[in-house]
């Protein structure tokens, strides 16, 4: 691999120059050292947050058909994206997207897409953030709600549980771990709660709900990670979950930043004496003894 | 085309690691053999007045040219925080399986759901390459220091994937961190900062290579390292390049900021998922 950036190695020619050579020498020595200061491939980016944030999409209506959502972004020009036949408790990926606003529409599926849509709304994206835009509640009512995801680190070691809600079977929901902390108490259909820490591990989740059998769900949560525990109309009656990860970063986060650079490139990084500086004494000194013995030399020359 | 280098084993390169380039102090030795012989000569035409001057002159340049070409590379990792503790391999692969674990913590009873499409490669990466930028370097695996910062690698030719985060390709921001220079000129990273959004990043892995695209870069002051948007998590495989920039502290011989490139994976999932 080769660089563009100067490569200092002036000094080294140096070594093995005669006498004669010194102020060649120094003259080269001088440039090199020129070259040294400046910077090669130091220059920086310019500053600029992480510019993108993140967009899913959810059916969380249980009696609401397939539905096609598109997602528009700022600009016209733009084709939208388009979700298939996106039907009941399906969450699609995030998608990052860079920041601005969105437009979501929800039509039937199938639907062309010069129908007007079912229903509308927009998502205004910034930095970092992610959002589940969600079709929710009964299909009389159906509305699309934009959730705020706090997809941000749990505290050291530990994972975050949030509950999305979308059974029409439970008016009113309590998550609680067996032997655990309570996750969630009194959830509403069609809302989600706010994410709450939990240890990472295997746990055993009791679903209780007003007017329907209690439900327990295994779940095995890892360290620094973020899930959404889905709750959905079972086919057969009573509930059933999905858990799913909604974000996932590393268990041991290191403090600071790194310490990646010798300081090469760094104008004068060098530490010790001043380089250039040295070397050109030397030279100097060298000339000077050189200049000297030729001078003496002469004289005896002459006086023999 | 990546047919250039299969697949080299990781552990084998990480034990060609720790080898600095051998540039010791110039060695005293080599000044004194021109005095000698140059004195020889002077000898020879009996002229002591010229032989001293000459040599002590040679001698003090001789001298200045030791220190001047003298490198001191031994305490190169002095003044790294990272030398301590140099826990750049073996002592990872605990951390490293956490992060990996469990790909699919699907309760019980879920319906299946969306799951990613292409699989991903196993194992540790092993090469990153950046065409735009001529980037293409080994990868080895870096831990922490005794203070819990990420140790940079060794060697300035290689950059290292932090083996206690996630992988490259895995749901998380896998972390690749290297030098932007050595003390004597450029080193693996070094056009690194030239990075813009749109760029493609490359990374081998297993069998498998995986490609991201740069969303954003920043400079950031080491003293606030954005470290929630470096290693916080995220919805799917994100990779972060770092490395150093803005000013050198000569004092404390260090660079003052660093620079994160911020990427994603390329192309990312699908609508439809």
């Amino acid at each position: 691999m080769t660089f563009p950036a100067p490569r200092f190695s002036g000094t080294r020619r140096f070594h093995g120059t005669q006498v004669r050579g010194a102020l060649v020498t120094i003259i080269l020595l001088a440039t090199g050292g020129t070259a040294a200061a400046i910077p090669g491939g130091a220059a920086a980016a310019p500053a600029g947050a992480a510019s993108t944030g993140y967009v899913r999409l959810a059916h969380l209506s249980p009696d609401t058909p397939p539905v096609d959502v598109y997602l528009s972004g700022p600009g016209d020009g733009t084709t939208p994206r388009v979700f298939d036949a996106v039907g009941y408790g399906v969450l699609s990926d995030y998608l990052p997207l860079p920041t601005g606003r969105y437009a979501v529409a929800m039509r039937k599926a199938g639907a062309p897409a010069s129908q007007p849509p079912v229903l509308t709304t927009e998502v205004a994206v910034t930095s970092g953030a992610a959002y589940t835009v969600a079709g929710v509640g009964r299909y009389a009512d159906l509305g699309l709600r934009v959730l705020d995801d706090d997809l941000s680190a749990p505290a050291p070691g530990q994972a975050k549980v949030r509950v999305l809600h979308a059974s029409v079977r439970a008016p009113l929901l309590d998550v609680a771990a067996t032997d655990g902390p309570t996750i969630a108490t009194g959830v509403r259909f069609a809302t989600g709660t706010a994410y709450s820490q939990i240890a990472p591990g295997r746990w055993r989740l009791r679903l209780g709900a007003t007017g329907t059998a209690p439900t327990s769900v295994d779940v095995t949560l890892s360290p620094g990670t973020v899930y959404s525990l889905v709750v959905l109309d079972a086919e057969r009656g009573g509930l059933t979950t999905e858990l799913r990860t909604d974000a996932r970063g590393g268990s041991v986060v290191p403090s600071g930043g790194v310490e990646t650079g010798g300081g090469g490139l760094a104008s004068g990084g060098r530490s010790g004496p001043p380089y250039a500086l040295v070397v050109l004494a030397a030279g100097a000194i060298l000339a000077v003894s050189a200049a000297a013995g030729v001078v003496l030399l002469r004289r005896r020359a002459r006086r023999g | 085309m990546a047919s250039t280098t299969p697949t080299e084993p990781a552990t084998s390169i990480e034990r060609t690691e720790p080898i600095e380039p051998p540039t010791g102090p110039a060695s005293p030795t080599e000044p004194p053999t021109e005095p000698t012989e140059r004195s020889g000569v002077l000898r020879r035409i009996s002229c002591p007045g010229i032989a001293a001057i000459t040599i002590m002159a040679c001698a003090a340049a001789g001298t200045l040219l030791g220190i001047a070409t003298y490198r001191p590379d031994a305490p190169t990792a002095a003044p790294a925080p990272s030398s301590p503790a140099r826990a750049d391999r073996g002592d990872t692969p605990a951390l490293a399986g956490a992060g990996p674990a469990g790909p699919a913590a699907v309760g019980p009873g879920a319906a299946g759901g969306a799951t990613p499409g292409p699989r991903t490669p196993a194992g540790n990466p092993t090469r990153i390459r950046v065409p735009r930028i001529g980037l293409d370097a080994v990868l080895v695996t870096l831990g922490l220091d005794r203070a819990g910062r990420l140790a940079p690698p060794a060697d300035f030719t290689l950059a290292g994937w932090y083996g206690g985060g996630p992988a490259p390709g895995d749901t998380g921001p896998a972390v690749i961190a290297g030098h932007l220079d050595s003390r004597d000129g450029p080193a693996v990273f070094a056009r690194v900062p030239q990075l813009r959004p749109g760029d493609r990043i490359e990374v081998q892995r297993g069998l498998g290579r995986l490609t991201f695209r740069v969303t954003a870069t920043g400079r950031y002051a080491k003293n606030r390292f954005p470290t929630d948007a470096v290693y916080g998590p995220t919805p799917g495989p994100e990779l972060r390049l770092v490395t150093c920039g803005g000013g050198f502290d000569r004092r404390e011989h260090r660079y003052r900021d660093n620079v994160v490139v911020f990427a994603v994976a390329d192309p990312p999932p699908g609508p439809g998922a």
